[in-house]
């Protein structure tokens, strides 16, 4: 896959709302207690992202992120990473269900080539092969 | 890979822009860290979800912001700005 750097790549969204599955990727260092906290240590920063489940128990979740205060996040992580407001969606029937995979990742980084290039191709693909998403709602902090 | 469509929630419009994102709401006045409202309120959150959502199948311009204000956030901040070199 290439990313274009002269085109908004626009993909059209051609499915009924009530029947798809929506994917939640976010910038804002999220990721679950039992999971490597992002290395903050790295003043380039880092560039892994962690997969998150659609069953998480969101009380589970924490950030890890130095450049934004997550006090808010750390209080209701649906601030950043909306889970628990996609799951009242689902049950009330506007959204089919969540996908198989979610995503955090630290959105801070000086490696800008390397997150173009790499993470972000890697994401791209967790989500198109492995999450069976419709849509992605892209959050950052 | 054909592509999925995506919507990004946004506080830093001016910043967002720089990456040209195919739909994005910036819910106006929200400071950073607080993209879908403030902690505890799920009625707000699910506001600004719904309306991001609804984004992907409205007739939106790729690459342009759709600006929503939501009065119940309460206090308002200023997003972040490019540094222009």
């Amino acid at each position: 896959m290439t990313i274009s750097r002269k085109c908004v790549p626009f993909t059209p969204f051609e499915r009924e709302l009530s029947q798809s599955t929506i994917a939640i990727v976010s910038a804002g260092g999220v990721h679950l207690r039992t999971q490597e906290p992002f290395n903050i240590a790295d003043e380039l920063g880092d560039l892994t992202y962690r997969e998150i489940p659609p069953d998480v128990d969101s009380d589970q979740l924490m950030v890890t992120h130095h450049h934004y205060d997550h006090a808010d996040a750390d209080e209701d992580i649906n601030v950043v990473f909306p889970i628990d407001v996609l799951r009242d969606l689902e049950s009330e029937g506007v959204i089919g269900g969540i996908a198989k995979k979610n995503i955090g990742y630290m959105g801070y980084t000086m490696q800008l080539k390397a997150m173009y290039e790499g993470t972000a191709r890697e994401i791209a693909n967790e989500i198109d092969r492995g999450s069976r998403a419709d849509a992605v709602v892209l959050t950052g902090g | 890979m054909k592509g999925v469509p995506t919507v990004l929630v946004t506080v830093s419009p001016e910043v967002s822009a720089q990456m040209r994102p195919p739909r994005a709401l910036y819910p106006k006045g929200f400071k950073i860290g607080n993209s879908l409202g403030r902690p505890g309120i799920r009625d707000l959150q699910k506001k600004v979800l719904r309306d991001a959502l609804g984004l992907l199948s409205q007739n939106t311009r790729p690459g342009e912001f759709v600006t929503i204000e939501y009065p119940e956030y309460g206090e308002q901040y200023e997003p972040p700005h490019v540094k222009k070199l």
